[in-house]
């Protein structure tokens, strides 16, 4: 069969629905799930030994489990419980929910780069806990943890197409309702791969960037 | 209450259990060859096999997984080439995991000092000996822990397989669910298979280290002990 992109030109409109809602996803799932993974990172540096285990053991699980199947039981089983959300939503809960573990890992392991006596003289001086951790340090968290912190990102982005398991018209599942009605299968997903690959991109030269920032700040920073 | 259910599933359960297994097995079977060759070929300092390879990893590293099974499984009739969905699973599967496997293989390869591939060449022995007696003893043990990590993440990734039509772990959970209006026990029930496999691996891999770790030790005190 001849390879025809002619087609592009009439279903693009739906491609490009597809590509605004991977795009909502995943900036909603940012948006949520690094705050979470903050206070992950913080609850499994807490006290409480029960937080800490129990931190850690959902950490484990939610991590352990297939990102899949974590989507299908908020789909099925949310319903159940007497939450019923359209796809869309229930789609950011469920991928909000594994990532915040995902960053919870990132976060954890730039704020172990920060000593402990940091904590205690911002103590000494009188800042509370907050400012001393909006002010003292999670900028100096900020450079260890964004690369790691980008390149989940980008497994943000492409999971998102597991979103056309459950129902939420992104960018994969616009590709497939297009392509089952217009037999070109070949066409169109090459044309979403573009798109994918464009967006990956634009998150990968964000993390180049953002390496050199952070190797100047490194840099400067008094011994 | 869910005891019956989960007897009357049961089978199916375990039946996609064991596809899980089959699939996650074959597709590490092909992606680990492929990977190495693929990390192989980016180290070996030929332009055009380098460049194939860097192609080839950053295309399969940009796209999402899914599209890739769309791909061998909607795409290749498009050309004549039809595939089972559990065929069309393991081509897509291994497509993508060669790929993110030969970034950890070549991470390995490229922690051995350099001087070592010269000292090698200098005592006149060929590439192949050199990667087989030189290289790869000393990479495997960097390459064990990362590849594992991998490995749990394939395992994880075998379950897009049940949007193609694959009647794996995923599939019978989502399956029986949607038949009986009874998500909780099927889910949590293959959650937990899930957790078992990944487990096993993370126990394997601690082993894993620990053993390399030991082997190091007692070969150092070999050398040291030759030495005095």
């Amino acid at each position: 069969m001849k390879l025809d992109f002619s087609i592009l030109t009439v279903v693009w409109p739906a491609l490009l629905n597809g590509t605004l809602v991977t795009i909502a996803l995943t900036l909603s799932v940012l948006a949520i799930a690094t705050p979470l993974g903050i206070l992950v990172a913080l609850g499994r540096g807490a006290r409480s030994s029960a937080l800490r285990s129990g931190l850690a053991a959902a950490s484990w699980v939610f991590r352990g489990v297939p990102p899949l199947l974590i989507l299908f039981f908020a789909f099925f089983a949310l319903p159940v419980v007497g939450v019923k959300l359209p796809p869309l939503p229930s789609a950011i809960i469920a991928m909000s929910a594994y990532m915040a573990f995902y960053f919870g890992e990132v976060f954890r392991s730039g704020l172990l780069s920060v000593p402990a006596g940091q904590w205690r003289a911002a103590e000494a001086l009188g800042l509370s806990p907050v400012h001393t951790l909006l002010r003292i340090v999670l900028p100096q968290t900020l450079p260890a943890a964004l690369p790691p912190y980008i390149s989940h990102a980008t497994e943000v982005l492409k999971g998102t197409a597991l979103a056309a398991a459950v129902a939420v018209p992104e960018l994969t599942s616009a590709a497939k309702q297009v392509f089952v009605v217009t037999y070109r299968p070949f066409e169109i997903l090459i044309a979403a791969a573009a798109i994918y690959a464009v967006l990956d991109s634009a998150l990968l030269l964000l993390q180049w960037r953002g390496e050199r920032w952070a190797a100047r700040r490194r840099a400067v920073r008094p011994r | 209450m869910n005891v019956a259910l989960l007897a009357e599933y049961g089978p199916a359960l375990l039946e996609g259990f064991v596809t899980t297994l089959l699939l996650s097995a074959i597709v590490l079977a092909i992606a680990t060859p492929v990977g190495a060759l693929l990390a192989l070929m980016r180290e070996s300092g030929q332009p055009i096999l380098a460049a194939a390879a860097t192609v080839y990893v950053s295309v399969f590293r940009l796209v999402p997984a899914l599209l890739v099974l769309f791909f061998t499984f909607y795409a290749m009739p498009q050309f004549g080439i039809r595939f089972s969905p559990m065929g069309a699973a393991v081509l897509g599967l291994s497509i993508i995991g060669s790929a993110y496997l030969s970034e950890d293989i070549r991470g390995g390869l490229s922690a051995i000092d350099a001087g070592q591939y010269r000292a090698a060449k200098a005592l006149g022995l060929g590439w192949g000996h050199t990667m087989r007696r030189i290289i790869l003893p000393q990479a495997i043990p960097i390459i064990l822990p990362p590849y594992i990590t991998r490995a749990i993440i394939i395992v994880k990734s075998t379950s897009l397989a049940s949007i193609v039509a694959v009647a794996d772990l995923t599939g019978q959970a989502v399956r029986a669910a949607s038949i009986t209006y009874q998500p909780f026990p099927f889910l949590i029930t293959a959650g937990l298979l899930y957790l078992a496999i990944s487990g096993l691996l993370a126990v394997f891999q601690a082993w894993a280290e620990h053993r390399v770790s030991h082997e190091r030790r007692v070969a150092l005190r070999t050398r040291q002990a030759g030495a005095t």
